[in-house]
């Protein structure tokens, strides 16, 4: 009877397993892709980031008081992000709970890094040596067919004038 | 260009008025299936992100268009807005204040 009460055990744990087996797949898959992601962008911040910090970059609307401007440009930069699938539904677990979502914390904290990154680069390539009225924008982005789906995205536009000094 | 009230470095003489520019797009089967299957590892989805610029862009023509119709040289104080008008397309609207400046 022992050998049949495995194949009860397997007939019941197996397909549980089974549609267990994608979720876990996918979250794990996308942990180590955001991860790697995440490493990427740490070593951008670190070529580009003291930029980013300086006295060059403001979210105020007029030039500060050591600026003088010869032509401006508008800049803008926007990126798609979303975590994996396999995140959504434990995220949909966990938020049974409540609590602190961290799979999208690191997902939201990406994208906005990295849109700012960008915006850095474009003004470089524009030759802007100045930005002044930074925004940044978030929309929900879902391209969906129907509501049914788990695809999700996040959408973070970043936009500024640029100042060629 | 710009997104505050002035053009830096340059004087405004007369505004025209608000000039606006929106397009709705929505992605072919192709790149929906294939962003489909990046949402298995999350991250960046490239083909929203291509989508997305490309129709901004679009949408920024347009209103410069306007605005050089109406005599403008300039356009200050660009806002951008994203909106989800139907399943499966999104508007992408911008609006500014045409300028002549000198």
């Amino acid at each position: 009877m022992a050998g049949g009460g495995a194949i009860i055990l397997v007939y019941i744990l197996g397909p549980i397993l089974i549609s267990l087996l994608f979720p876990i797949l996918s979250w794990a898959i996308g942990r180590w892709y955001q991860d790697r992601l995440m490493d990427a962008l740490l070593v951008n911040e670190k070529q580009q980031g003291n930029m980013l910090q300086s006295d060059q970059h403001l979210s105020t609307q007029s030039l500060m008081t050591t600026m003088t401007a010869e032509s401006s440009t508008l800049l803008h930069v926007s990126i798609c992000v979303g975590p994996s699938m396999g995140q959504i539904f434990f995220m949909w677990c966990k938020s049974i709970f409540g609590g602190r979502l961290h799979s999208y914390d690191v997902v939201l904290d990406y994208g906005r890094r990295e849109a700012l990154l960008r915006l850095n680069q474009q003004a470089k390539d524009l030759g802007c040596s100045s930005m002044v009225n930074i925004r940044i924008e978030t929309s929900t982005v879902s391209f969906a067919k129907n509501d049914k789906s788990n695809t999700s995205s996040v959408e973070f536009l970043a936009f500024a004038t640029g100042i060629r000094q | 260009m710009s997104n505050v009230e002035t053009i830096p470095g340059k004087s405004v003489v007369s505004s025209l008025g608000l000039v606006t520019g929106s397009t709705v797009r929505a992605k072919h089967l192709g790149k929906d299936i294939f962003a489909g299957l990046k949402n298995l590892v999350g991250g960046e989805l490239k083909a929203y992100t291509e989508l997305l610029n490309e129709s901004r862009n679009e949408a920024l023509q347009r209103m410069m268009m306007q605005a050089h119709s109406m005599g403008a040289n300039g356009i200050v104080n660009v806002r951008f807005a994203t909106s989800n008008v139907a399943a499966g397309a999104s508007e992408l609207f911008c609006y500014g204040t045409a300028v002549i400046i000198e």
